[in-house]
């Protein structure tokens, strides 16, 4: 290949006390293409998530991105590498408001560290009103400017599911990982969030790699589609092709 | 469009310093408060029970910031008041270093000690790094009594001959406007004056990028690693902030006692959890809960001892005093004891059923007043 | 060689009552998760209530040994009853703090309870001694011992044969899981915490009368000593209490035994322990033979 992709996942296992939750599992990811992992329960697509974090450390393989080697990096270390996540079971800050959760996002892109921080006047203020800014807008492009300083864990499921998109967006990634972002949602929430990440794809450049269990959101989002079962990659390619890859029925059937 | 109106467009709460009006009112009572008791309160006594309360609420801010805001609990907050003490008194004292140096160097000894704790802090997790802080009290109790050189060993040291100049000012014999102040009159200055400071420097720690950290962090720890939020290194920084606060808050302490000496493990364990009873019944989560706490609880000790006289009625069955001023009067309780049951029952009590403490108490308190207001104050997210 | 042997079978018999009071907390942290700092509140309580019944009310001391464990035992599961149950799903730190608390207030209630400075507690073993092969072994020692054994061997067999053991496994791993599969939760709890009531009396009891030892308020001090017995072995591990008792008590014994205290200064053995507790943790962070949580995201 004469380009290198943005994300090259090659002969990757993950183990937990002898069972293997990821089995050499080879995939790449290129810039700005949204590639959707499904599979059954249970078939391994968080704890994918979780390796490219660095929350998991793979047994074997390696996980390239930008060329830059992941396993055995901390996962802070790898979010300033440019990698976002929300999360299938919602990991906001509960007792803080939403721009404070969004200007988490933008940790790693500020400076201010403890001396500057406690003096306030000057790079503290002039930085953390720059970022605001930028959050507020986010806020409004989410939606999520109504808020004010609720915390947000008292806010309704589907805006603090926005909210974590949000979160990931004020990281300015240039890889996105979505755990099952309409998970739970009714459909409202759910065209909605559709809408919402395609516009993100649109506005910004960034590559996209998300989980989902609803087929028809996936068929109708995504680039290409990559199947997991028992931690084994059985498929890749376009949703058309997918869908009818027999193993896949299989696997479908066989679980449902 | 100017950067004032850009902050005015951004700001809420959990930004500004003061954040609204009432808060500037309370604040300004409180200068005025702080001004004008040591003119009317002209007792040396008061001016030392307060001076203490100041220097345990410095103290007390920085460990609100470790477990009300980074989520911590630490068993050797006294440990650290401990080493404050002894530095001032080796320092101020021994060496007739002028204020602001002995002032730096308890600030930076307490906060090297906290770094101390980092390896720990990487590698263990909740109650592990809680009985690791509990190491610290034993490990200064020993290098206490056995460091002669420097603390005295088990005589103890006295700390009275420290400079508490700066400037043309000086807080052992203030004179201003022609009035003269007493040596505990000038403590009780410098020490809310040290207060004031503290809180500001808290303050905007928790507005800004490392506060944000440290309580993301407290709330949700592999999530905040996720976004790029180091645990370890906010853990270990809110360690040292805290640690650098009691360092400076046991300095003052031990000015105001003008004596330092030994303590045994259990009392500064005991002294330590009477620092977490501050920051709960004051309210975490808030740097003035940390204030009230210790301008309430900190002072307890020294009131009861001084006013066992009230609880001194008789328990009818047992015909015995409730609290004995003096062994011989056979009280159920001793002064001592009181005072210590008092902190235990105020912590677990609090902990229960007004686990917002002092804080949350006047959040509430703001939304009856507020009435129809549709902001709901106790909703509003800590800061 | 024989002032080794001596001094040996006194580091035994020193982490046999380490073993003991760190017994108690993993009972409560095992079965409920809760690190509980009022255990050593409990062995101060219950030692003064075997003086209580044996020595003040003249009961035989056998009777008032069990006697306390059972007042013991009904003591703890009404603290945890009153004031931990109510927490169980609160705000992590929380239950830890309140723990705290209690073991400030038991420590003044002994104090105010008990007025006397320090008390002897009269046992049917005193100062005996039996000479073996030339070293001498203190009969408290040989008692401690055997204690600690079968305290451990009831923990085994509670945890691995008895439902409620079971049961109590269940509840510490996941609480509403367990919840969930039937078991019932409080009970748990109430069982766990009372077990460890009436192990603190026969670690409080055996502390006290330890040759050279009397009951006074600063045995809960004692107890603190125990935590690096206990953080060693792995706070959810029994065999581990007992091997970090033994640990600790081997190393404080052989320090005091052997090393110049000229030099080294007063209090050092007691530092040591705390030491010891911080190596290990900086090697294995579970402690020897603790479990290694999972991190969940």
């Amino acid at each position: 290949m004469a380009e290198r992709s943005l994300l090259s996942v090659s002969a990757t296992t993950l183990e937990f006390g002898g069972v293997s939750a990821l089995l050499d599992v080879d995939f790449e990811v290129e810039s700005g293409e949204l590639l959707a992992v499904i599979g059954p329960n249970g078939a391994g697509k968080t704890s994918l998530f979780n390796c490219l974090n660095g929350v998991y450390t793979p047994r074997h393989g390696s996980i390239l991105f930008e060329g830059i080697e992941l396993v055995g990096k901390r996962p802070a270390r790898i979010a300033n590498l440019g990698i976002a996540r929300t999360f299938q079971n919602l990991a906001l800050f509960a007792n803080l408001d939403v721009i404070d959760n969004l200007m988490l996002g933008r940790h790693h892109l500020m400076k201010t560290g403890l001396a500057a921080g406690a003096i306030w006047v000057g790079r503290a203020k002039r930085e953390e009103i720059a970022n605001r800014l930028i959050c507020k807008d986010i806020a409004e492009f989410l939606d999520l400017d109504q808020f004010g300083s609720t915390p947000v864990g008292l806010l309704p499921y589907g805006i603090q599911k926005r909210i974590e998109l949000g979160r990931a967006m004020a990281m300015e990634p240039t890889l996105l990982l979505l755990d099952e972002p309409v998970a739970g949602m009714n459909l409202e929430e759910r065209n909605t969030m559709t809408a919402l990440i395609q516009q993100v794809r649109a506005e910004r450049d960034m590559a996209i790699l998300l989980v989902e269990h609803d087929v028809d959101f996936v068929m109708a989002i995504a680039d290409r589609v990559l199947v997991l079962n028992f931690g084994r990659v059985i498929a890749t390619g376009t949703p058309d092709v997918v869908t009818v890859h027999p193993e896949v029925v299989a696997a479908y059937l066989g679980a449902g | 469009m100017s950067s004032r109106a850009d902050a005015a467009r951004v700001a809420t709460p959990s930004m500004k310093l003061l954040p609204d009006k009432l808060t500037r009112m309370m604040f300004g009572l409180a200068v005025l408060i702080f001004l004008v008791t040591p003119l009317v309160l002209d007792d040396d006594f008061w001016m030392t029970v307060l001076a203490n309360a100041g220097a345990f609420a410095v103290a007390s801010i920085g460990l609100s910031i470790l477990t009300g805001f980074t989520g911590q609990v630490s068993l050797g907050h006294a440990a650290l008041l401990t080493i404050g003490g002894y530095t001032v008194g080796y320092f101020g004292a021994d060496h007739g270093w002028p204020m602001w140096a002995w002032m730096l160097a308890a600030i930076l000894i307490g906060a090297l000690v906290g770094v101390a704790i980092g390896p720990f802090a990487l590698r263990l997790k909740g109650n592990y790094l809680v009985v690791v802080t509990l190491a610290l009290v034993f490990i200064t109790g020993y290098v206490v009594e056995n460091w002669t050189s420097v603390t005295g060993g088990f005589d103890g040291k006295s700390v009275n001959s420290a400079s508490l100049a700066i400037g043309p000012v000086d807080f052992g014999e203030l004179h201003i406007f022609g009035r003269d102040f007493s040596r505990e009159q000038g403590i009780f200055y410098l020490c809310w004056i040290m207060v004031a400071l503290t809180a500001l420097v808290g303050r905007n720690i928790i507005r800004t990028r490392p506060g944000r950290a440290m309580r993301a962090v407290r709330d949700r720890d592999v999530a905040a690693e996720v976004i790029g939020v180091s645990n370890a290194r906010y853990k270990i920084a809110a360690f040292a902030i805290s640690s650098a606060m009691a360092g400076l808050g046991g300095a003052l302490y031990a000015i105001s006692l003008r004596f330092i000496s030994p303590s045994n493990p259990a009392a500064e364990l005991f002294l330590s959890i009477r620092f977490v009873a501050i920051i709960i019944v004051g309210g975490l989560g808030t740097i003035y809960g940390a204030v009230i706490g210790a301008l309430l609880l900190g002072p307890l000790p020294e009131l009861v001892q001084e006013f066992a006289g009230l609880f001194d009625f008789t328990i009818p069955i047992v015909d015995r005093p409730l609290v004995g001023d003096s062994p011989a009067d056979n009280g159920i309780f001793s002064a001592a004891s009181f005072s210590e049951i008092l902190f235990g029952v105020l912590l677990v009590v609090f902990l229960i059923f007004a686990p917002e403490g002092i804080a949350g108490m006047i959040r509430r308190l703001r939304r009856r007043l507020a009435g129809r207001s549709n902001v709901d104050p106790d909703n509003v997210s800590d800061n | 060689m024989e002032k080794f042997f001596q001094l040996f079978v006194a580091a035994i018999a020193l982490g046999g009552i380490y073993a003991l009071i760190a017994l108690g907390f993993v009972v409560v942290y095992k079965a409920t998760g809760t690190f509980n700092f009022a255990q050593g509140g409990f062995v101060l309580l219950g030692a003064y209530l075997v003086y209580q019944f044996g020595d003040d009310w003249s009961l035989p001391f056998f009777v008032a040994l069990i006697l306390a464990m059972v007042v013991m035992a009904g003591v703890a599961a009404g603290i945890e009853r009153v004031v931990i149950r109510p927490m169980i799903n609160g705000p992590p730190f929380t239950i830890v703090l309140i723990t705290l608390g209690v073991l400030l207030i038991i420590e003044q209630a002994v104090r105010t309870l008990w007025s006397e400075p320090a008390y002897v507690l009269t046992t049917p073993w005193g100062n005996g001694v039996t000479e073996v092969a030339g070293v001498s072994i203190r009969h408290v020692d040989m008692w401690t011992v055997g204690f600690a054994t079968l305290v451990l061997g009831g923990f085994f067999a509670i945890f691995r044969f008895t439902t409620i053991g079971i049961a109590m496994r269940a509840t510490a791993f996941d609480q509403e899981a367990a919840a969930a599969q039937g078991i019932k939760v409080g009970r748990s709890f109430s069982i766990s915490w009372a077990i460890a009531g009436a192990v603190a009396v026969v670690a409080g009891a055996m502390l006290t009368s330890r040759t050279g030892s009397v009951l006074t308020p600063g045995l809960s001090f004692i107890a603190l000593r125990a935590f690096p017995a206990m953080i060693i072995g792995g706070l959810d591990s029994p065999g581990g209490a007992v091997a970090g008792g033994v640990v600790i008590g081997v190393v404080e014994v052989m320090a005091l035994g052997y090393l110049d205290f000229d030099w080294i200064g007063s209090g050092f053995e007691v530092v040591l322990a705390y030491v010891l507790m911080i190596i290990v943790l900086l090697w294995r962070p579970n402690g020897l033979f603790g479990t290694r949580a999972v991190q969940r995201v």
